[in-house]
């Protein structure tokens, strides 16, 4: 009876905050988990203009007046979760290039409906930033960008336009490549890569030559600018983009960190379900790993045939040894939603801050927008959600979710 | 020496592109001339000459009243020609050039068949003048002509009317460049740099910088959110207001649409389609943006039917089967209306165009019946 009640008093609530930005609301006697920080209790947390403007404990914080106040008692409010590998409803031929292995340049942006029913559903699950990638079928797909869930235009959306490059490793970008036998001379799948050896040597292939194109524009500047993906691979070179190397199996996880090293490029390892076995080497070069969905205990989809085994220890694996890591749902089709994956984490020997710590400020550090998202504190965007209890509860479910303030999502 | 090829030129073009023409007037009565929507003249007559429309109403001269042959439509009305905006007649075969998906210089004219038997279904279908686009299987396919229907044979009014683009799923082939809509745009959005910076470029070029200069229109095949993302993000990046074909999700960036002037021509409406479908044409002439019906040329009157029974302005569905896409077309004066000076293309319907009850009496293209009856024609089989 109290429930209803409630949810039907904080949407009436919610709906009046809508109507001007500028309106400035008040949620009051809720818990916060503020992201990257101990939690706090009976928190008051003023939001106007799409920012948080304070937080803090209730006599911290002063309300001010005229300000809607809504009573989170018995709530958490976290930050809205970010997804640092998220799939869309993009298909897959749409997600890759296939008419040549490396398009360092595309955008998948350029692919995004802001309708996507996987936004929406991401979205009610409290993941209000997803960080979306080309898809897997290429050896270097393009780039990847940084949107929040909730918009009418992709380009409104945008946190960050052209955030990482991804790199596969492993036998899905060689699938469809064929010698002769079997195939049509005449097809543009008559190439290489058909191995893992192929795979790397077209890895090889486009880092040798954005080497070699920077060292030409340098002995001679006045060349004009160079092809859109060699630009792309030389700002990867040179450390000003992020390369994302998808890799699962040990063998494909050790080879993404020699290639890195081979050509001096700090690269964030993305699925990496064998990564407990390459635990030291991680940490040692010091390689963020992006763990896809780490409740499931066999990788489902195209990545299935690379033989990787999951393990539900790898979280406590990779935190005890230092290694940076974040928690996303990843290409797996054995994915849990964003906030059960933490939970499953939480299960399985990691704090409850660090579990939701890997999926709201670490992925916005990895993704360099940690300045706009990913906490709660003034000044940040106020992108958060409120849970009807502890978000790693499994009971728990997102109440209303937030982006720039405006409620986006509500429990009905 | 040279004259010789010259007449003989000039004796093909005017045999492939000159209208049939009327020696004698004519004079067209009926009791209501619709000239363009929302003009309509009562019991009143149109003198066409040459196959186009001379005078209009109280503007006939008297001699030249009395020297024209008179058909009289009686109690039924004419109204403008259906212009079709889109449309590749069924023949997309021929219409790609199927090694590559970028071939903007090749031109739908001389894929155009007059005496093709696909030509005879338009004019009962009130449709006097189309447009017809390459196939949307390539990205950038070609230039389109803005060509007619006839009582035996079409021909081509303007074999330089627009260039065709496509976005769509038919654009993106698995065995060709480009495979994914990523590649698709990036393929687009590279060529259009290329000709921006570019001094000396090749005619595939050349017709991209048409295109950005306004010298062309730029038609674009595109149906999802994305698609229409991307030929907006284009045409707002090169300087062009794209027509979308297809548009299947147009209500999503209502908007966008309106801020870069993009112009719609939307697919056949059917009864059982989506309610959004459905109320599609009214939420965009509400948003003031310029869209018209396309699709099956025999389905042309039941979709601008079934959009004003879900709320589009009858007027505003009359202008979208004639006066829009003949605008969208870059066609306004020479298709599209009943003025001075517009191909005398008309049709003949015993009551309301919109009502679909209503019997189609005829079809008349340049002044010459296409198709139906000629209460006046000297033979009595023709009269009916």
């Amino acid at each position: 009876m109290i429930r209803p009640l409630l949810a039907c008093t904080l949407s009436l609530a919610l709906a009046s905050t809508a109507a001007s930005q500028q309106d400035v609301t008040a949620f009051t006697n809720a818990t916060v988990l503020p992201g990257g920080a101990p939690a706090m209790r009976e928190a008051t947390m003023i939001v106007a203009g799409g920012k948080v403007v304070a937080l803090g404990s209730a006599d911290a914080v002063e309300i001010p007046v005229g300000a809607v106040v809504v009573d989170c008692a018995g709530k958490t409010i976290t930050p809205g979760l970010i997804d640092a590998s998220f799939m869309t409803s993009v298909t897959a031929d749409d997600a890759n290039e296939q008419s040549d292995e490396v398009t360092p340049h595309l955008r998948i942006l350029d692919s995004l409906d802001p309708e996507d029913p996987m936004m929406r559903r991401a979205r009610r699950g409290g993941v209000t930033t997803v960080h979306v990638m080309p898809g897997t079928q290429n050896v270097i797909g393009g780039l990847g960008c940084v949107v929040k869930t909730h918009g009418s235009d992709p380009d409104q959306m945008v946190v960050k336009q052209d955030a990482t490059m991804r790199i596969v490793m492993g036998s899905e970008p060689s699938n469809r490549n064929r010698a002769i036998r079997g195939g049509r001379i005449e097809s543009m799948y008559y190439r290489r890569p058909t191995t893992r050896m192929g795979v790397v040597w077209a890895v090889r292939r486009a880092f040798f030559d954005a080497q070699e194109a920077m060292q030409k524009t340098q002995g001679a500047p006045d060349q004009g600018p160079p092809s859109p993906g060699i630009e792309v691979l030389t700002q990867v070179l040179q450390g000003k983009m992020t390369a994302v190397t998808t890799a699962r199996s040990e063998q494909d996880l050790r080879t993404a960190l020699r290639i890195a090293d081979e050509f001096g490029y700090q690269t964030v390892i993305d699925e990496a379900q064998d990564a407990y076995m390459v635990a030291d080497e991680l940490a040692e070069r010091k390689a963020t790993v992006m763990l896809g969905a780490p409740s499931a205990t066999d990788v489902g989809g195209g990545g299935g045939r690379d033989g990787a085994a999951p393990r539900s220890g790898t979280v406590r694996a990779l935190a005890d040894k230092g290694v940076k890591f974040v928690i996303t749902t990843g290409t797996n089709t054995r994915r849990l939603p964003l906030v059960r994956e933490a939970m499953f984490a939480a299960r399985n020997g990691l704090g409850p801050q660090q579990a939701l710590d890997a999926i709201t400020i670490e992925p916005a550090k990895l993704l360099g927008v940690d300045d706009r998202i990913g906490s709660l504190a003034k000044g940040k965007d106020a992108d958060f959600v409120i849970w009807s209890n502890d978000p790693l509860d499994p009971a728990a479910v997102a109440e209303s979710v937030h982006i720039d303030g405006k409620p986006v999502s509500q429990l009905r | 020496m040279h004259s010789i090829p010259h007449r003989l030129l000039g004796g093909l073009l005017l045999g492939a592109l000159v209208a049939p023409t009327c020696a004698q007037d004519l004079l067209v009565r009926a009791s209501r001339i619709v000239i363009a929507p929302g003009t309509t003249l009562t019991d009143s007559a149109l003198l066409v000459r040459d196959g186009k429309v001379a005078y209009v109403g109280d503007e006939i001269p008297t001699e030249a009243r009395a020297g024209a042959r008179t058909v009289d439509y009686g109690e039924a009305t004419v109204s403008p020609g259906f212009v079709l905006a889109a449309t590749t007649l069924q023949s997309d075969s021929d219409l790609a050039e199927g090694a590559f998906a970028f071939t903007p210089d090749l031109r739908v004219a001389e894929a155009f068949d007059p005496w093709s038997e696909r030509l005879e279904h338009l004019a009962p279908s009130c449709v006097t003048s189309f447009g017809m686009t390459p196939s949307p299987r390539n990205v950038a396919g070609g230039i389109g002509v803005l060509a007619k229907p006839g009582k035996e044979r079409g021909r081509v009014l303007e074999a330089d009317a627009f260039v065709g683009f496509s976005l769509t799923s038919a654009a993106r082939s698995q065995e060709r460049e480009p495979t994914s809509l990523m590649g698709a745009r990036a393929m687009l959005s590279d060529a259009f740099e290329t000709a921006r910076v570019g001094v000396e470029v090749g005619p595939d070029l050349a017709v991209l910088q048409q295109v950005m200069s306004g010298a062309r229109r730029a038609m674009v095949y595109a149906d999802s959110y994305a698609e229409i993302n991307a030929a907006l993000a284009l045409g707002q990046r090169f300087n062009f207001a794209p027509v979308l074909i297809g548009a299947r999700d147009a209500h999503k960036v209502m908007a966008r649409l309106a801020e870069r002037g993009a112009g719609v021509v939307l697919p056949t409406l059917t009864a059982t389609a989506r309610l959004a479908e459905l109320e599609l044409p009214s939420k965009l002439a509400e948003a003031g943006i310029a869209f018209c019906f396309a699709g099956r040329p025999d389905q042309l009157r039941t979709s601008a039917a079934l959009a004003v029974r879900h709320g589009l302005p009858r007027e505003a569905a009359m202008a979208a089967l004639t006066r829009t896409p003949a605008t969208l077309l870059g066609q306004q004066a020479a298709v599209g209306a009943l003025r001075q000076g517009c191909s005398a293309d008309f049709v003949v319907v015993q009551g309301d165009l919109l009502d679909l009850g209503a019997r189609h009496v005829a079809t008349w293209v340049d002044g010459a019946r296409a198709c139906g009856a000629d209460p006046e024609a000297p033979n009595p089989e023709e009269r009916r």
